[in-house]
């Protein structure tokens, strides 16, 4: 048999392609944990943690503590704003009549992870400004927030 | 008598054979490896059949690759592939596109001695691509933020890469050759942008990857000279 021959054997027989399902199999959300120690007697009487909320202005819900930390948990993960290099974050609980504002700024990276699943934004917190009515103070754990959710601020009251 | 004809038969034995292993020192055949001239015996023009399955398989990527060959003696060809690559990208969180052309300079070595219009062997290439990309619309569906599209600006990369290749040719038809060839490719620079990695370096693969496997399915014409050589 001419070799030639098995070259058409082996183009006909063999195909070499790519499948993809073109599902993001992958994690997008860049999320900023925010943990809290309160030590302030009076407010954990009051259950000011248990009672909890964050929300931002341009935000048309809230984020609970008592809803997200049914398993024990005892922070709060949440997107900072992927179209600005400003966020800010209300701090409230039903239980106490004021609240605290947090202003993060940052500085923001676009990241074309995969055709799947598009971009994801990577941050970097540059700064935290935040009202004393309850916040003692705070503490940048770790200022690189990425998909690995391993962002973190500590906050004392 | 006898014992003379013992003795003459013994010295004629002694001396035969020392002068047969004297003549095989003198004479020992040493066979020669035939030098084959360097004659350049026709050139190949081909065009990657392989990339029309994009139509298929990689429907955002419209790319064509051609080939042009020196044929050296039927053994070394001085290769030289060129193409170009356009992607175009709609997702629903994301626009998309790419284009650029790039260029492959090599050898390729056959490893055939028995069908001499043939090929089996291994090529080496040194590739380059010139591409930009680009991306708008760009949407995060976070459940509390509200929607906003924004852009990433055009961006330019020059790429280098280097190729290894085993693969095959024949002559189906007279001067017409079909090949299949596997490839293996190393990014040497310019690929890695960690804020907007380019999702496809024309004639590489993957940017994300430093190490990208392929495959090539070509159809060239022979254009015959030099037959007499």
């Amino acid at each position: 048999m001419k070799f030639s021959k098995y070259i058409f054997i082996i183009l006909v027989s063999f195909s070499a392609f790519s499948c993809s399902d073109d599902v993001c199999n992958e994690e997008t959300k860049s999320t900023l944990n925010l943990t809290f120690n309160v030590k302030d007697e009076a407010l954990t009487d009051l259950g000011f943690v248990d009672n909890l909320s964050i929300y931002s202005p341009e935000w048309t819900d809230s984020i609970h503590f008592s809803d997200e930390n049914e398993s024990g948990d005892s922070f709060l993960g949440f997107m900072l704003s992927p179209y600005s290099d400003t966020s800010e974050i209300i701090i409230t609980s039903t239980t106490a009549t004021e609240q605290d504002t947090l202003i993060i700024l940052t500085q923001r990276e676009q990241i074309f992870l995969s055709k799947e699943c598009g971009f994801i934004t990577k941050f970097l917190i540059d700064t935290v400004l935040y009202t004393l009515n309850y916040i003692d103070s705070i503490e940048i754990n770790e200022d690189e927030i990425t998909t690995a959710k391993n962002g973190e601020i500590q906050l004392y009251f | 008598m006898v014992r003379f004809s013992y003795i003459f038969s013994l010295i004629f034995l002694v001396f035969f054979s020392y002068y047969s292993y004297g003549q095989d020192e003198d004479t020992l055949y040493v066979p020669q490896k035939e030098k084959v001239p360097l004659v350049l015996k026709g050139m190949k023009v081909g065009v990657n059949v392989g990339r029309f399955s994009d139509y298929l398989f990689k429907p955002e990527r419209t790319s064509y690759e051609a080939s042009f060959d020196f044929n050296i003696s039927n053994k070394y060809f001085g290769v030289i592939e060129g193409g170009f690559s356009e992607i175009s990208i709609e997702k629903d969180n994301y626009d998309y596109t790419s284009e650029g052309s790039f260029v492959k300079a090599g050898v390729d070595f056959n490893m055939l001695k028995k069908y001499p219009s043939d090929y089996f062997g291994i090529g080496v290439r040194l590739g380059r691509a010139s591409f930009k990309h680009s991306a708008s619309n760009i949407i995060y569906n976070d459940i509390h933020w509200p929607i906003q599209s924004f852009s990433v600006d055009s961006k330019s990369y020059t790429t280098y890469w280097l190729e290894v290749s085993l693969g095959i040719k024949g002559e189906l038809l007279k001067n017409v050759y079909f090949g299949w060839s596997a490839l293996i490719r190393v990014g040497i620079s310019g690929r890695k942008d960690e804020q907007f990695q380019p999702y496809d370096i024309p004639g590489f693969g993957k940017g994300e990857s430093t190490v990208n496997l392929g495959a090539n399915y070509y159809i060239y014409y022979q254009i015959p000279f030099n037959k007499n050589k």
